[in-house]
Formats: C-alpha cells, structure tokens, sequence
C-alpha cells in the first residue's frame, strides 16, 4: 500500500515515514503544498497524509482542488489545529479522517488502514481470499489457520495483490506498492517475491497473466 | 479617612457661621453706634427741658419720680452741692462735676452721663450703657437669629448636592466592581460631571491599554502552544521509533533523532522564555553603559564555532569605539540572533559580516550576509511571532527577529531589513541614537 506523506516539518515527516514503512507501507514524502500536488498527478496512492499548515499551497487548497477533480482518494488530516471548527472545516473540505498532533505511530496506522479498507468496501480488518487471511494491523497471515511467515515486502505484496482479488497487477505497478521515493528497486525483485509467495502458499496462488502481470484470482 | 463630603459641609458650614458672626458683630456696632447718636441727643434733650424751678430741697422719703424711660436717671444739685432731686436714689452714681458727656464707670456697670448748668442748679441726666447695649444686642440677634437658624438647612442641602454630585463616582465604582477581569470594556461616559469626566477617561485608555494587552498575552500563550505541538509530535514519533527499533543501527539513528527533536524543544522553549523576558514593560535590567565593540567581539567570537561547523566566514568587518546606555545582556541575545539568524540562511561557502560604524550621532550595527535575502513583501512580517516565510528550510522558532524587535525597541534602536546591492545577501542595520 503506498501512501503519499505532506508534511513541512522535517522530523515529523522523517518519523511517520520511517514508522509507516516499518508498518509495511510504501511512503513517498513531499514538503509543500505544490510538490503534493504534482506527486499525485505522476503517481497513484492509496492514502493522502496530509498537514494543513504547508507552505507554497495549503493543504485544504490541495484538498479542494483534488477533490474537484474527482479524485477519491483516502485522505487523512494531520495537523496541530485542535478546534472543533477546524476539524469540521478539514472534514466538510473531504477528509477522511481527522488527527490531531501530537499523535501515536500506531494509531496512525490504524487509522490508515481503516480507511484502506474502507476504501475496498469491507468492514472486517482481516483479508480474505480463499484459505488464505491476512491482517494488515498484525502483519499476520495465515493459510487455512496455519500462521505462514512472511517479509515485510512479500506482505505488501500479497496485501496489495489479496486488496483487490480479480485485479491484474502490471509489475511496474506492483514495485510502486511496494517501494517508496528512494527506495532502492532491485531486478526482478518482483518476480523474486512472487517466487517466494507461491513457496510459501502454494504454486497457483498467485498467478501470471502472461506479458500483463499478477493477479490472485477471485474465490468463488 | 478623608471624605470629601464631610470637608466640604465643615468648611462650607464653618465658613458661614463665621460670615454670619461677623454680619452679627458689624450689626451690633452699628446699632450700638447709632443708639448711643440717638440716646446723647435724647439726654440732651431731656436735661434741657427739666423744669428747674420746681425743685426744692429732695424731701427725705420722697416717692416722686420723675418718669424717666430707658432707665434714665436724674440728679439735680444746686450751687452749693445739695442734690435737690433724684430720680432713682437706689442708683448710686458718682456726683459729677465735669459738664459735657462722659462714660463713668460704677460697680453696677458704665453709665453715660450729661451734665449741664441749667440756671443755678446742675442737671445730671444718666442711662445705664447697657441699655443701649441690649437694644443693639437686640437688633444683631434679630438679624441673626434667622441666619443661624437657616444653617442646618444649608448643611442638609449641602449634604445632598454633594451626595448628588458623587453618586456617578459610585456608579463607576459599582460598575467597576462588578467586573470580571476579563471585562475591559469602556465605562459609560455620557451624563458625568465635568470634574469626574478625566477620570473616567483615563481609567478606559487604561482599560483599553490593558485589554490590548491581554490579547495580546492570549495570543502569544495560544501560538506557544500550538508552536510547542510541534517538536513535541517530532518527540513522540521519534520516541516511538527510539522504542521500535529492533536492530543496534536503528537504534542509534532514533537515538540520534531523538537528541535532535530534544534540542528543537528545549530551542524553542528557551526563545520563548527570552522573549517573555524581553517583553516591554517586564522589568528590565537598568541600562549601563555598553562597549558595543567589545560585546561585538565576544557574540562574534561566540557564534565562530557555529559558522565554522557551516563553512561560513563570520567576522567583525569594521568597529569603531562606541559606548551607549543599555542591557548587556539583552544587546547580546539580540546581536547572537541576528548572527545566528545569517548563518542559518546562509549558504556554506557564505560571508557573515558584524560592522560597527559612528554616523550621525548614532551608533550603527550591521549585521549582513550572502544568502538569500527577503522579499520586500515579508519586510514587517518577519518580525512577528512564529512568523516563519514559506519554504524556509532552516530550523527555527520563529522567534529569533520577534525577539531582536522587542530588544531594539526597548533601546529605541530602529532595525533596516535590507536585501544588498549587489546582491544577493540581507543586511540588517540597528542604529542606536546616542544621548
């Protein structure tokens, strides 16, 4: 799952995207208010964090203009602006979701991954997919109730792939759920996980669209 | 206590009785002058028209008086000195040979006497002073009588009108009692007498003052805090990953961040407790004569480990000897925010120059650097709290020129934000008048 982070103060961005990705997220982090507008346009995210005091664009601007454009996108408020009016006004603007500073790591993962599932219609935080069930609050997965283990990165590849059972992921597609800006793309990396998911949960699980990409199929 | 009321009705009162007494006294001499022109006369009269030859020797019981009014008194001799007639032998008055009026004095009080040689016997006629006394006695208390009578009704009036004329003071005050300390909004000024007028107006221009002031503490109290969410969410989440981290590498670098976000905090914690102190009307340090070429050594010198860890070239370009009367203290944080201000801003590979002149009577700081300037837009704006130009990357507080504005003005020093010709780089000139 690869969110975008707005946030201007230098620390802050640098904790939440170090502790989002240790919470299996891929995180691209922009500082102002136009660099988020132009990551959105050239990418495409599951999650907006973003802070409303930025400079060049405020974050309700960039909230406005993407919603005006259609753009459905979860969007979650992270801001030090307390008031009850505030926190109206970032709702009616189309947020999401609201979270004051100073916050907790975990509470915002969770609520990201609220609004992910939100986002996938479902209302049971555990993935289901045949015999397979993955939690993305626990980063636990397991195969007919046996616990597999899994690496950060073949969890949010089958995370990313078990999101949205039936769907064709292209490979290029599939690094950037799994990568963040800067993060160090290895060759075939994809196709290394996929190897190792279809060790660990059985050769047909996932499978290759050929010349397209990698879907799980939908369980009936 | 004083009480303007009492003071004014004893006075007012004291001074009418006095008025009233001296009406009195001046009534009384000039009746008793008047009486005593009118009564001479009346003697006069009276001795002249006595019917000399009637008399004979007094007989020893003899109960004929002569009717005298007004306690007249009269005494007949002859020639030889027998007294032929008295009037009233129970009133013993001195046989007076001296011819004229007179004013004898006896045991029963002063008589006014008239002695005339009518013929071959002396006409003595006498009257008792006090008569003419009582009579302008008399006349002054009828006069009086009525004035002092009409002084406790004075004092009541008085009272009231007084009473009157204070009660917009205890409307204020009763206004001003019920206030909560956060309602500073102007007394009403209409209907108040003219000499309670001033005072109403400077309690509201200092209600007004005071108003303005606790706003602005508000404010300031409102942005700390908001400020303060800020490295104290870097704190949390750096905590959290302190504690996450699995690996010794991981470890050190949220360690390492950790110590980062502590020194923001403690940053901006300590901006702020200066800038509270420097806050006008805080107490302040008495002013003392400075050596601003010495104190620009010392912050330069302070500030070179700083510059040197950034690549920058701090230095003092030009100093001239220059004292002035201010806080050292003071002169120094602002002098070491504004360096410190130019180092951050400043590119590696920079200049910091600190520059001393004497122009003009006035002792002229400057502090000026190669970075990038500010725009003419945010001139005044970087002076306010946490005002901070977008896409600053420097750390900071927002605090620093805040800070420098409030030092110079209690120095009545006036700050110039320049962007240097050729640029790029900004000065910055304090220019302190010199007494």
């Amino acid at each position: 799952m690869r969110l975008l982070l707005v946030e201007d103060d230098a620390m802050i961005g640098e904790s939440v995207r170090t502790g989002l990705q240790q919470d299996g997220f891929a995180v691209d982090w922009v500082q102002d208010g136009r660099a988020a507008e132009l990551a959105l346009e050239t990418n495409s995210y599951d999650t907006l964090l973003l802070d409303l005091g930025l400079p060049r664009k405020t974050g309700l601007d960039v909230l406005a203009s993407l919603r005006r454009r259609g753009d459905a996108i979860p969007v979650l408020i992270l801001t030090a602006r307390d008031a009850v009016a505030d926190r109206v006004k970032g709702l009616d603007a189309g947020a999401d979701d609201y979270l004051v500073k100073p916050f907790d790591l975990e509470e915002l993962a969770a609520r990201v991954r609220a609004l992910l599932r939100r986002k996938s219609g479902r209302a049971d935080p555990v993935l289901q997919v045949g015999d397979l069930a993955i939690n993305p609050a626990t980063h636990e997965v397991s195969l007919a109730g046996n616990p597999v283990a899994l690496s950060a990165r073949e969890f949010a590849l089958i995370h990313a792939l078990a999101a949205r059972p039936g769907v064709v992921y292209s490979r290029a597609q599939l690094e950037e759920k799994i990568y963040g800006w800067g993060q160090e793309v290895e060759s075939n990396t994809v196709e290394v996980y996929v190897h190792s998911l279809r060790r660990k949960l059985g050769a047909n699980f996932i499978q290759n669209v050929r010349g397209v990409g990698y879907m799980i199929p939908k369980q009936t | 206590m004083t009480s303007i009321r009492r003071q004014l009705l004893l006075w007012l009162l004291t001074g009418l009785a006095l008025a009233v007494l001296a009406a009195g006294a001046r009534i009384y001499t000039q009746t008793l002058a008047e009486a005593n022109e009118m009564f001479d006369y009346h003697l006069q009269q009276m001795a002249a028209s006595l019917p000399n030859d009637s008399f004979g020797p007094l007989p020893p019981s003899s109960t004929q008086e002569l009717e005298v009014e007004d306690g007249l008194v009269v005494q007949i001799w002859d020639r030889n000195g027998l007294e032929l007639y008295f009037s009233r032998p129970a009133s013993k008055l001195p046989q007076r040979a001296e011819l004229g009026f007179s004013t004898v004095k006896t045991a029963h009080g002063s008589w006014r006497v008239f002695s005339a040689l009518e013929q071959n016997n002396v006409v003595q006629v006498a009257q008792p002073m006090s008569v003419r006394q009582t009579i302008a006695a008399g006349m002054a208390l009828r006069a009086l009588v009525p004035l002092l009578a009409l002084l406790p009704v004075l004092g009541i009036l008085i009272w009231l009108t007084i009473g009157r004329g204070l009660r917009p003071l205890n409307r204020i005050a009763g206004a001003l009692g019920r206030r909560t300390p956060d309602s500073l909004d102007a007394l009403p000024q209409d209907k108040l007498p003219l000499e309670i007028q001033p005072l109403v107006q400077a309690l509201n221009e200092l209600l007004a003052r005071l108003a303005r002031a606790l706003e602005s503490q508000k404010a300031f109290v409102a942005d700390a805090a908001h400020e303060l969410r800020t490295p104290l969410t870097a704190l949390q989440l750096q905590i959290q990953l302190a504690e996450r981290a699995k690996t010794d590498a991981e470890r050190a670098t949220a360690f390492a961040n950790l110590r980062q976000g502590q020194a923001r905090a403690a940053h901006l914690v300590q901006q702020l407790l200066t800038l509270a102190r420097q806050e006008p009307g805080v107490t302040a340090q008495p002013h003392a004569p400075v050596d601003l070429a010495a104190l620009a050594r010392l912050v330069v010198s302070e500030y070179a480990p700083l510059a040197a860890d950034r690549k920058i070239d701090l230095g003092l370009s030009h100093e001239a000897p220059v004292r002035i009367a201010g806080d050292f203290e003071a002169l120094r944080v602002m002098l070491g925010n504004l360096i410190d201000n130019a180092i951050r801003y400043t590119p590696a590979g920079g200049v910091v120059d600190l520059a001393l002149h004497l122009r003009d009577h006035a002792a002229v700081v400057e502090v000026s650097d190669t970075g990038p300037g500010i725009p003419d837009e945010d001139r005044t704006r970087v002076f306010d709290r946490f005002y901070r130009r977008e896409a600053t990357q420097a750390p900071g507080s927002g605090l620093g020129l805040a800070i420098v504005k409030n030092i110079a003005d209690r120095h009545r020093a006036a700050i110039l934000l320049e962007n240097r010709d050729p640029g790029p780089g900004l000065r910055v000139s304090l220019t302190f008048p010199l007494a």
